[in-house]
């Protein structure tokens, strides 16, 4: 047993004690204690070194609130996770944590000069001294703020750990299970409604875990508890603990994280260590109850020094006792609880000291009784003590004059200047909040969203008033969703109901500008701060904000906002709501990437799309290209060939005999109906009337801005019926395109696009000996150049499979694609393949692809085009029907701007030196001698190194570009500038001669 | 490396004592289009009254229509059936103009069965199951890939996908089969 156990006592399991190392130290502690408290059971209060002044810290809080405490932990290899809370940090033997923001140690730290320094790092310290000199800032301030930015350090190794996430409809969240949530959730589960209780500790109860003297309904309040989640249990509430409500979105979205496994030992391999939970709520109830405000004077910060509210929970849930010697100051009634608890648990309060002149009566008389000295209407001018504290200077303070000061002895100070409801989430719905005069903080005001707030969150005190409060809300909830529902009232006894002041810093005797009291722990700003904020200006407590970066830290202001609000509304001499209070944004803890990233790393970062063919490729050895969502075969490399051979191979032997591509990632579009051949010219720009079935023709799609949005040969099956084909990455697009059209402008039109992509596999063969492979598989159709020329669709059998057969050729060669139901895909492949031996037949990649096309100068959109390029600038004007009366983009192209001269317009470049292959991106100029900036004329579109033209090949967009054939253009590199003469855009067989084999 | 999924073989994909994972064996598939004042006659011609509310099923012996949009069904039957359901339409097209296009390869449907099946397809659904009655389906999204969830009892449930993004969408599914029995 430790110093500070009290046996038996607290929710910890006082016959299980678990050891874990904190600074390479090992402690033992229960189970369900958490670092905080076994450390604070051992007598440990120093946990950690402030951000800027490096001055020591112990925990000030002991829950998700605490801004002091934070620590490194390490669950294993890959599992470093730093700035964890010591106050939310479950224990288990193995467990390793240390302390941050030190060197050379915890007790000892360099850093601490800083602290020395104080007065030089007021607010506003970086924007003023790192002004000046200009030439510092790389070299000298950029590297110091680096190093001193950021708390703790960033973990280094991969992360091994696996994260879920999951959806959840509820009709009912109820966030928070202290007493209000507890009773908001009964009251809607009765009703017979979906309910959800969360709540971000390790067990549900909030309140009624550090309060057991309470009575509720007659029953000690620990045993209606266990009862209570009992009958929530039957009543078929799904509750959640160590789950945080991290956001609240729109239409009452709600984001939990909860923590799977960070509190186990031993996790089970499949379970995920935290799981992000998506939920849709009908209604919510917010009760995440009251934080507890420290009181802001100098010293305010020493280890020993800590929340009333959090001492009382250590010692009730926790068995701790935070010191032995204790002094109370506060301005609320709370307090006065957690000091006689701790007395009659056998720590010595050496004194009670209340900022009000007059404090509660009752509670004086229960002071004497307990022989605990009073001062009332004190306040507090400094602590004492290094590592933790050994004193605290009080001062009696009358008609504002703040008297002779007389020092209390003391190795804990428990404080407390109120409590703050917290509207974490209800501020994220953009719910607004109205200053309450009286409680001299902000309640909820106009709610937006279907939610309610139940219990401290909106005022209230007491276990009572809060359990009917939440029974009321719960109540409404059910009843908003058209369910009846009475409200039941619960009578609590021993509750402890309170008021208390609220007070900006505490009034001194000493110099207010020396004193260090602070109001963000965590960012060490001090109330000395906010007010040089005022004073140099800032005016919106936004701007206060940002200037001292008060309520900027990981706790986004838990305890400091409205301290920090307090002070510098008093600086600016207005009222608190004329200053403001600033956004709380999501997530309200700080919350792992990782919660955030669910199942989408590693394979599963991203959707990768496969064909039929593809594993055939990847046992082929092929190199992958990402396309779109598809990962495609690139190149099929071959006795350590590199890319650039495999290549050149590729394109040798599919010219020279015969290649076999997977095409299966074209779009493919059915369109089917007696309108069919009208929506096909009023979408392309082609006409297709005349097409005959069982004839192809390539089409081409622009936006209504006249731009090349899309191409695809195209083949007419029967009168009433298309096969569309798009570009791999323009096939939703171009249906959505599509689809857009029919619904908005010409829902007439009987005619229905069906998406086909994926129900086919397509396999393109190309080369003279094409037509030979495949003859023999096709049953059904004389494949012959006279009986199926180029361009033609058919349907028919090959290899058996039902096909759709295409003539047509990306390549220039004699070409067919042969589309089979996508489940033979690659049936069919491995039957090509093999007989395609005896032609030596190449399997080629997307990189063969874009060579062979580029070598004929077929234009790949979003390649050769850019979305600002129309078929004239293309030079696929003879693709655009003349005598249309309309098509998608017509209008545009008669626009001034589309028909202008000088636009960019694609051309073929060959480099003079007949060698250099140009670079894909690079610009374009007219004269390299012409001082820079250079007026660009164009750029390069494509550029392969072409064996067919035995030189390598570029296409390029050049202004005015179809005009300047055998002009010679320059293209300056980093190291040169190199030569380059326009061409026309085909350079193998300009006759097509191959295609008419 | 990404996920290995071979969708030529029905079988089990992934089973634990939470819910059990399988590739269903190929069925014709047709995707169906017409305007409301064809829907009778289309209806008469396939034997099945085509559902008028979207997600609603019709069923008659081994053929399945869902309605998946004001002008839109699925059909399935077993593949023996593909040619007639094609011929019925072929005959009625020229009097009763409409869409039928065969779909059959464009899908693989996903069988989920369990104690935990409802679990499993939250994890990536975003639909609220209790609104989903058996009998019904939605066309919906499953970890941001479109699918059509088919509900056929309180723990049955299929799940059709486009082919492509079947890998990526059974790999999360043997994730959560295995999450969901550790639980």
């Amino acid at each position: 047993m430790t110093a500070f156990r009290v046996p038996g006592r607290g929710r910890v399991l006082h016959n299980r004690p678990v050891s874990f190392t904190f600074d390479g130290d090992t402690y033992q502690g229960l189970e369900g204690d958490t670092v905080a408290s076994a450390l604070i059971a051992n007598g440990v209060h120093l946990m950690g070194r402030s951000f800027k002044y490096h001055r020591p810290r112990g925990p000030i809080a002991a829950g998700s609130e605490e801004p002091n405490a934070l620590i490194g932990t390490r669950r294993g290899k890959g599992q470093f996770e730093p700035n964890t809370r010591a106050t939310v940090q479950e224990i288990w033997n193995g467990l390793e944590t240390s302390s941050q923001n030190k060197y050379p140690n915890l007790k000892f730290d360099i850093g601490a000069i800083n602290d020395r320094l104080y007065m030089l790092f007021s607010a506003g310290f970086y924007y003023k001294t790192f002004m000046w000199p200009r030439s510092f800032w790389d070299k000298v301030y950029e590297p110091f703020i680096r190093a001193a930015a950021g708390l703790g350090v960033s973990p280094t190794e991969p992360d091994p750990d696996n994260y879920a996430s999951r959806y959840l409809h509820t009709d009912i969240l109820v966030v928070g299970a202290g007493p209000a949530g507890l009773a908001a959730a009964r009251a809607a589960a009765e009703s017979g409604l979906r309910v959800t209780l969360v709540d971000e500790n390790a067990e549900p109860g909030g309140t009624i875990l550090s309060e057991p003297q309470a009575k509720i309904d007659g029953k000690p309040a620990w045993d209606w508890l266990e009862a209570e989640l009992d009958a929530l249990t039957d009543l078929g509430v799904r509750i959640m603990t160590r789950t945080t409500a991290i956001g609240y979105y729109h239409q009452n979205m709600i984001g939990l994280c909860q923590k799977l496994t960070d509190h186990l030992e031993k996790p089970a391999a499949s379970t995920p260590r935290e799981r992000m939970w998506r939920v849709r709520a009908k209604q919510v109830i917010l009760a995440q109850g009251a934080l507890e405000k420290p009181l802001v004077f100098d010293g305010n910060d020493r280890p020993g020094v800590m929340l009333a509210g959090s001492a009382q929970t250590y010692l009730n849930r926790y068995g701790v006792r935070v010191g032995n010697n204790a002094v109370v100051v506060t301005s609320h009634d709370s307090a006065w609880y957690a000091a006689f608890d701790l007395a009659s648990a056998g720590t010595k309060i050496g004194a009670i000291v209340d900022t009000r002149p007059t404090p509660n009566a009752d509670l004086v008389k229960e002071a004497a009784a307990r022989g605990i000295t009073v001062f009332a209407g004190y306040t507090a001018t400094g602590t004492s003590g290094r590592l933790r504290i050994k004193s605290v200077r009080i001062n009696k303070v009358e008609n504002g004059t703040v008297l002779a000061a007389q020092t209390l002895a003391c190795d804990s100070l428990l404080v407390c200047g109120g409590w703050t409801p917290s509207l974490h989430l209800f501020s994220h719905t953009k719910g607004t909040l109205k200053w309450d005069d009286q409680s001299q903080t902000f309640l909820p005001d106009r709610i937006t969203e279907d939610c309610q707030i139940a219990g401290a969150g909106r005022g209230l005190w007491g276990i009572e008033a809060a359990l009917n409060d939440g029974a009321a809300m719960g109540t409404a909830a059910a009843k908003a969703l058209g369910k009846t529902a009475t409200v039941k009232t619960l009578s609590v006894a021993d509750d402890r109901p309170g008021t208390g002041a609220s007070h900006t810093e505490l009034p001194t005797d000493l110099d207010a500008g020396k004193a260090r009291a602070f109001v963000d722990y965590q960012n060490d700003v001090t109330a000395k701060d906010l007010r040089l904020a005022v004073r140099e200006g800032m005016r919106s407590i936004e701007h206060v904000k940002r200037y001292t970066t008060n309520g900027m830290a990981t706790d986004q202001g838990k305890m400091s906002n409205i301290n920090g609000l307090n002070i510098a509304a008093d600086a600016l001499g207005k009222k608190q709501p004329e200053v403001g209070l600033t956004t709380f944004r999501p997530p309200y803890t700080p919350t792992t990437f990782g919660a955030f990233v669910g199942y989408h790393k590693g394979d599963h970062f991203e959707v990768t799309r496969k064909t039929p063919i593809d594993s055939w490729a990847e046992e082929n050895g092929a190199v992958f290209e990402p396309v779109s969502l598809w990962r495609r075969a690139w190149y099929f490399p071959k006795d350590g060939e590199d890319m650039d051979a495999a290549v050149r191979r590729e394109c040798r032997e599919t010219r020279k005999s015969l290649g076999m591509f997977d095409a299966s990632t074209l779009g493919k579009i059915e369109v089917v109906g007696p309108d069919a051949v009208e929506f096909m010219n009023r979408m392309y720009t082609n006409p297709w009337t005349k097409l005959a079935p069982g004839r192809t023709r390539y089409g081409l799609l622009l936006g209504d801005d006249g731009y090349i949005r899309d191409d695809g040969v195209i083949g007419r099956l029967t009168d009433d019926r298309f096969h569309i084909t798009t570009t791999t990455g323009g096939a939703a697009r171009v249906l959505n395109m599509m689809e857009d059209y029919l619904q908005t402008e010409w829902p007439d039109l009987k005619v229905w696009l069906t998406s086909t992509t994926e129900q086919w596999a397509t396999i393109a063969l190309n080369g003279p000996n094409a037509r030979n492979l495949l003859a023999p598989f096709v049953e059904g159709l004389d494949i012959s150049d006279e009986a199926f020329p180029h361009m033609s669709i058919a349907e028919c059998t090959v290899a058996g499979f039902p096909a759709r057969l295409f003539r047509v050729s990306f390549t220039g060669e004699l070409g067919f694609e042969v589309n089979v139901p996508a489940r033979h895909g690659r049936a069919l492949w491995e039957t090509l393949f093999a007989a395609g031996q005896k032609y030596d037949i190449c399997p080629y990649g997307t990189e063969t692809m874009h060579v062979l096309r580029a070598e004929k100068g077929f234009i790949i959109v979003g390649q050769d085009t850019d979305g600002t390029v129309t078929p004239y600038d293309a030079g696929a004007g003879w693709a655009v029907g003349k005598n249309k009366p309309d098509f998608v983009g017509m209008r545009a192209l008669n626009r001034p701007d589309l028909t202008a001269e000088g636009r960019k317009q694609l051309v073929g470049l060959l480099t003079d030196d007949g060698t250099s292959k140009l670079e894909e991106g690079a610009q374009i100029v007219l004269d390299p001698n012409q001082p820079i900036p250079m007026k660009m004329v164009g750029h390069v579109t494509s550029s392969y190194h072409s064996d067919a033209a035995g030189r390598p090949i570029a296409l390029a967009l050049i202004e005015g570009g179809h005009g300047k054939t055998g002009e010679t253009v320059y293209i300056p590199m980093p190291d040169r500038t190199i030569r380059a003469t326009i061409t026309g855009t085909v350079f193998y067989d300009p006759e097509n001669a191959r295609l008419k084999l | 490396m990404t996920a290995h999924i071979d969708l030529s073989k029905a079988g089990i994909l992934a089973e634990s004592s939470a819910v059990r994972v399988a590739l269903l064996p190929p069925v014709a598939r047709f995707s169906l289009r017409a305007a409301t004042p064809e829907q009778k006659a289309l209806s008469k011609a396939l034997g099945v009254t085509l559902p008028a509310k979207i997600g609603q099923c019709g069923r008659k012996g081994d053929i399945e229509i869902i309605c998946l949009g004001p002008d839109e069904w699925t059909i399935i039957a077993p593949e023996d059936q593909a040619g007639t359901i094609n011929d019925v339409c072929a005959a009625i097209y020229a009097k009763t103009p409409h869409s039928l296009t065969e779909i059959s390869d464009r899908e693989v449907t996903v069988h989920i069965t369990g104690p935990k099946a409802s679990d499993l397809i939250t994890i990536g659904c975003p639909r609220d199951l209790d609104q989903l009655p058996v009998g019904e389906a939605r066309r919906t999204v499953f970890d941001g890939v479109t699918t059509v969830l088919w509900r056929d009892g309180e723990q049955d449930y299929r799940l059709d996908l486009w082919r492509s993004f079947a890998p990526h969408v059974i790999a999360l599914l043997e994730t959560g089969c295995a999450e969901l029995a550790g639980e």
